[in-house]
């Protein structure tokens, strides 16, 4: 009797301590994956990641308040980042394809503005939007559909289509032979311009639609929630390596392993300090990331 | 409403001469050098959604004090610049506040974090300084009077109220600072004395979002009722969570949610169901004193304000504090009016018939617990009138910092005097 | 005569060379004269403007630093503010532990020295383990997060260095004033003090750069910045420079941080914040990534403007503020790639070889290294 209760209180723990994970697998994979597309296909650095993000947010949250459904209002703040994505590519970000770290300065310039022009034109804070779908109890405790389920699925299903569209579509092909070799691409009737733009548009969707689905699950819709998910993005774009799919999904996969169990077992902060530690680790011992260790571990052995 | 052409002014005044504005308002003001009062307050980057309100509330009290003839017959000139929530710029700007523009009175910051900032220049220049948050008490220091309610004030109204009504396993979520960490220090020091029983307590860095773990814990825990001692925009996010995860059964005690961040009105209901505010105002309240309407008239003058936070009406009342200690001393002298001020006084606010106590530089408040329901609507109960007994009574073994008779630049903590 | 002449020939020619900018005799003289009008701009000004100015000169040695390593080495470090935060924090702990004037004095030498450690560590953690380009930028970056994460949580009574307590977010209070001496007795150096304390070891530290960077080791270093496989098949030992490097890069700025925490008497952790640890950056590519005295200037004129922008100008109210400072950046960086000061300097060159081409003391511009 009493060991059947205790085997209960530690599958409880561990469903928790799952979910937890889950909520956090989700939130790090979406939170970069935008910005790996952009960093990984193009070499462009964008510290205003969050900020688009931030707009799909915003577009998503005044859509729903003007009274369009949620699901609608989400696609809303997709297009809306998308757009607004278009529109920079075309005036500021081509400017930056051969030069890495100024396209940092510039668009962190950029971060600045964005930021504040929403704090001008829609005022200190918008409503928030209440999370949807209520929560799963087993035991004690209780998770989040949405953020511990849904989303994490979400994630996943974005990665897989990605991956279907740049290794099995003539777009997929064409893109990645533009950004290997541009020259050739050219030389091949690939209009190359195109490509930029339509990878940068996919990258500012993907923000838009991490902005969509966290729309309601972030809380307070403030100017200033972009830097929310900056770090995560940018720990798990270089942890993850070169590869864009496989390095988003196996770095979130080890990133929120550690900081959900740190979270789990020791509190928030150790949670979070886990989190950064292991980055820093990680990136000494791969200095590639996890997909530059593997493609080499791969050419190593077919040498051998 | 009246425009000011402060700019002008503040040139010709360095113009005429550098030293000696605050001088001049002695001699009856002369050549455009009259009195200055400077407002620091955010009204962006993090901490604009609570600053802009006390930014507001601070012009409105100046502009109505010069509409009705300024201050010993001088306009009052405002120089506000906006610190974007950044603490070096912070520092920058209270020194140019004070020798440049060699304000007679600052009223400056949100976070305690900023108050220590700028208080080795306060110090420096022996500036006086209005701090008007609500905050985690102890300050003794010369010329800075801490006008908001401290931790003992509000936790003290609330968290008894909440033990009486649904039982004494308490658990305490806070954020993980200076703030944070003391007032849950208070809450501990509640329950030393009420025989209370702390079953969880933990302590939240300030840019965490996701609260799922700590729900779990609480769950676990299974509490009478939480206190919530969270800070900012990025720590709401746990009253969504909370109403998603269906523990708004479990009552939240706070100190720091309705009153500043007006979460009841940004979130949908039911995330703050249940939250017991310990309060000294909030909008909600509106104006107690006879034939006055402080809510609409800050509304007349910021129609597009989100709300009249707790903070900002200690920056209104705090201001005409001021200009009545101004009248008293006759001059804008600042250690004239702060020995004005030390003498204690009674003032008239919004939130009810007030006193300074002039030896702790803190007020006597009437503190009130403000309840949220499960639709998102305010109520008040359990006013009682708490004053700033820990640096009146106990600190420094029961003598009390008394600023009339020493000097002073220190802050007191709970475990100066407690085992916590 | 002639010996001071030499001397002085001696010496430009230790300063000069083809990995610097300004290397004519009018440069120099402008120069001198930059020097002394900074040196009098204290008696001319309000004591605010040289408080101001003294805080603008202590940020500059971040900048200062980080062009040394990024302009010259080719390694971009996002955590340059880590150094800086770690020598703050260790003057104060140190300074207010030992209060004496020796005790300050300790405390700079410490101070330096921790925050120099710091970098040694970091960068034989990352150039000996094979961390490169993107990856030592997101690496420094989350140094200083990290740092940031851990010194907001150290409210508690227990995170105290002797008397010095830590004050997490509130960050560490009642640092002593910048002081050398000897016991009891020292020079406080405050306000103007400071200014000119500044003033001095400002220039001391670009000059001291200008000759290690015209040096041959200053060559190894552009080679590494050019192509590093290639100067690594010529027999340079490439982690071991840029570990010098790296070093050195954080030894200025831990001086820049041992004036910053004695400046404002405080220190938060603010400074390992991602908002601080972008200003830098910011700063050397405006000023130009391969110009020192651009970097300088870029910090003195951005943070000029950051601040007076705060009150708003004109008709434009403060909300605009960082606004326009967004879209000044993007335009700098868009307009003038290089940065400001090798732009003008191309533009002065060119507008030069137009008028004549006498060529009598200038060097022969190296366009590739430029």
């Amino acid at each position: 009797m009493i060991e059947a209760t205790l085997f209960a209180i530690v599958v409880y723990d561990i469903a928790a301590l799952f979910f937890q994970f889950l909520n956090s697998f989700g939130f790090i994979i979406l939170a970069t994956v935008g910005l790996a597309i952009i960093f990984g296909m193009m070499g462009v650095i964008n510290l205003a990641h969050g900020e688009f993000i931030l707009i799909g947010v915003y577009g998503t949250a005044l859509a729903y308040h003007a009274g369009i459904p949620l699901p609608a209002a989400m696609a809303v703040g997709v297009v809306v980042t998308t757009v607004f994505g278009v529109v920079i590519e075309r005036t500021i970000v081509r400017h930056f394809y051969d030069r890495l770290l100024d396209s940092m300065v510039a668009t962190w310039g950029l971060a600045l503005v964005i930021s504040q022009l929403l704090l001008i034109v829609f005022g200190s804070s918008l409503d928030s939007i209440g999370t949807p779908l209520g929560s799963v109890s087993y035991g004690p405790f209780s998770s989040s559909i949405y953020r511990s389920v849904l989303l994490p699925a979400i994630a996943i299903l974005v990665l897989a289509g990605l991956y279907v569209l740049f290794t099995r579509t003539e777009f997929g092909i064409k893109a990645r032979a533009t950004i290997e070799d541009p020259e050739t691409a050219r030389a091949m009737g690939i209009d190359t311009d195109r490509m930029y733009v339509a990878t940068f548009a996919i990258g500012s969707a993907l923000a838009g639609l991490t902005g969509a689905l966290y729309a309601p699950a972030l809380g307070s819709i403030t100017p200033n929630r972009g830097g929310t998910f900056l770090v995560e993005a940018f720990v798990a774009v270089v942890v993850g390596g070169p590869s864009v799919i496989i390095g988003t999904l196996s770095a979130s996969g080890v990133l929120s392993l550690f900081n959900a169990g740190g979270s789990f077992f020791f509190g928030t902060f150790t949670g979070q300090m886990l989190l950064l530690l292991v980055a820093i680790v990680a990136l000494r011992v791969l200095p590639d990331g996890i997909t530059g260790y593997v493609d080499d571990w791969r050419q190593r052995r077919r040498e051998g | 409403m009246s425009e000011y052409s402060f700019t002008r002014r503040s040139v010709l005044a360095s113009g005429a001469t550098a030293l000696g504005l605050s001088v001049a308002g002695c001699s009856g003001g002369g050549g455009g050098s009259g009195p200055t009062v400077g407002v620091l307050e955010d009204r962006s980057g993090n901490f604009q959604l609570n600053g802009t309100s006390k930014w507001q509330a601070t012009r409105l009290a100046l502009e109505e004090i010069n509409e009705n003839g300024g201050l010993l017959d001088e306009e009052i000139e405002i120089v506000d610049p906006d610190p974007q929530s950044d603490n070096s710029r912070y520092q920058e700007l209270t020194e140019r506040l004070i020798l440049q523009d060699q304000v007679d009175a600052l009223w400056a910051g949100y976070s305690s974090a900023t108050r220590e900032a700028i208080r080795p220049i306060i110090n420096e220049n022996e500036q006086l300084y209005f701090y008007t948050t609500q905050y985690e008490g102890g300050v003794c220091d010369n010329t800075i009077f801490p006008v908001g309610a401290t931790a003992r004030q509000q936790l003290g109204i609330v968290t008894p109220y909440l033990a009486d009504e649904f039982g004494d396993d308490i658990y305490i979520i806070a954020a993980d600072y200076n703030f944070g960490q003391l007032s849950g220090d208070w809450v501990n020091v509640l329950a030393q004395e009420n025989d209370y029983n702390i079953v969880g307590e933990e302590y939240i860095p300030l840019d965490e979002t996701d609260f799922s773990s700590v729900i779990n814990r609480i769950q676990n825990e299974d509490p009478d009722f939480i206190m919530s001692m969270l800070v900012g925009a990025n720590h709401e996010n746990f009253y969504d969570q909370r109403a998603t995860n269906d523990i708004t059964d479990i009552p939240i005690g706070t100190s720091t949610t309705l009153a500043q961040g007006h979460e009841h009105i940004r979130y949908d209901p039911p995330a703050l169901a249940n939250v017991y505010a310990g309060v000294s105002y909030m909008e909600e309240l509106g104006d107690l004193r006879d034939g006055e309407d402080f809510v609409a008239d800050f509304y007349d003058r910021w129609p597009d304000a989100n709300y009249l936070n707790q903070e900002a009406q200690n920056n209104y009342f705090s201001v005409y504090l001021w200009a009545e200690a101004v009248e008293e001393a006759g001059t804008f002298d600042q250690q004239e009016v702060i020995s004005v001020l030390e003498e204690g006084r009674d003032i008239s606010a919004p939130s009810g018939d007030l006193t300074l106590d002039g030896a702790t530089h803190h007020m006597e408040h009437e503190m009130r617990v403000g309840i949220c329901d499960g639709n998102h609507e305010i109520s008040f109960d359990g006013q009682e009138r708490i004053g700033p007994s820990f640096l009146r009574e106990e600190v420094e073994g029961g003598d009390g910092c008394d600023l009339r008779e020493q000097d002073s630049t220190t802050q007191y903590v709970p475990s100066d005097v407690y085992d916590v | 005569m002639s010996d001071a002449a030499d001397t002085v020939s001696r010496i430009r020619g230790r300063l000069e060379g083809p990995n610097t900018y300004g290397n004519s005799r009018a440069f120099w003289v402008g120069f001198a004269v930059l020097v002394t009008a900074l040196a009098a701009y204290p008696q001319m000004t309000d004591p605010y403007t040289v408080i101001q100015t003294a805080r603008y000169f202590a940020v500059a040695f971040l900048a200062l630093s980080l062009c040394f390593i990024w302009g010259y080495a080719g390694v971009l470090s996002f955590g340059q503010v880590a150094f800086f935060g770690v020598a703050a924090y260790t003057f104060g702990a140190i300074g207010i532990n030992l209060s004496s004037a020796t005790g300050v004095t300790v405390a700079i030498v410490g101070a330096v020295a921790v925050g120099t450690l710091a970098a040694a560590l970091l960068g034989y953690f990352m150039f000996y383990g094979g961390v490169r380009d993107t990856y030592v930028t997101i690496m420094t970056l989350v140094v200083a997060l990290v740092l940031n994460t851990f010194m907001a949580q150290t409210a508690g009574s227990e995170w105290a260095i002797g008397e010095a307590q830590l004050g997490g977010f509130n960050g560490m209070t009642g640092i002593p004033n910048l002081t050398l001496g000897i016991g009891e007795t020292g020079i406080v150096f405050e306000r103007a003090g400071l200014y000119y304390a500044l003033l001095v070891s400002l220039v001391v530290a670009y000059l001291g750069l200008r000759v290690l960077l015209n040096s041959s080791f200053g060559m190894t270093m552009v080679a590494i910045r050019e192509d590093e496989a290639r100067t690594e098949t010529f027999g340079y030992d490439v982690p071991f420079v840029k570990l010098v490097v790296f070093t050195i890069g954080g030894a200025i700025a831990a001086v820049g941080g041992v004036f910053y925490a004695s400046w404002g008497n405080y220190v938060d952790p603010s400074v390992f914040g991602i908002a601080f640890a972008a200003l830098p950056v910011v700063w050397v590519s405006v000023g130009g990534r391969e110009s020192l005295l651009g970097a300088i200037g870029a910090t003195l004129a951005i943070e000029q403007m950051r601040t007076a922008l705060s009150s708003g100008i004109g008709p434009i109210g403060s909300e605009w503020a960082l606004v326009i400072v967004g879209g000044l950046l993007l335009s700098v960086i868009l307009f003038m790639p290089a940065g400001v000061v090798p732009t003008l300097d191309s533009l002065v060159d060119s507008v030069q070889d137009r008028r004549s081409d006498q060529g009598q003391s200038t060097q022969p511009t190296e366009e590739a290294v430029e």
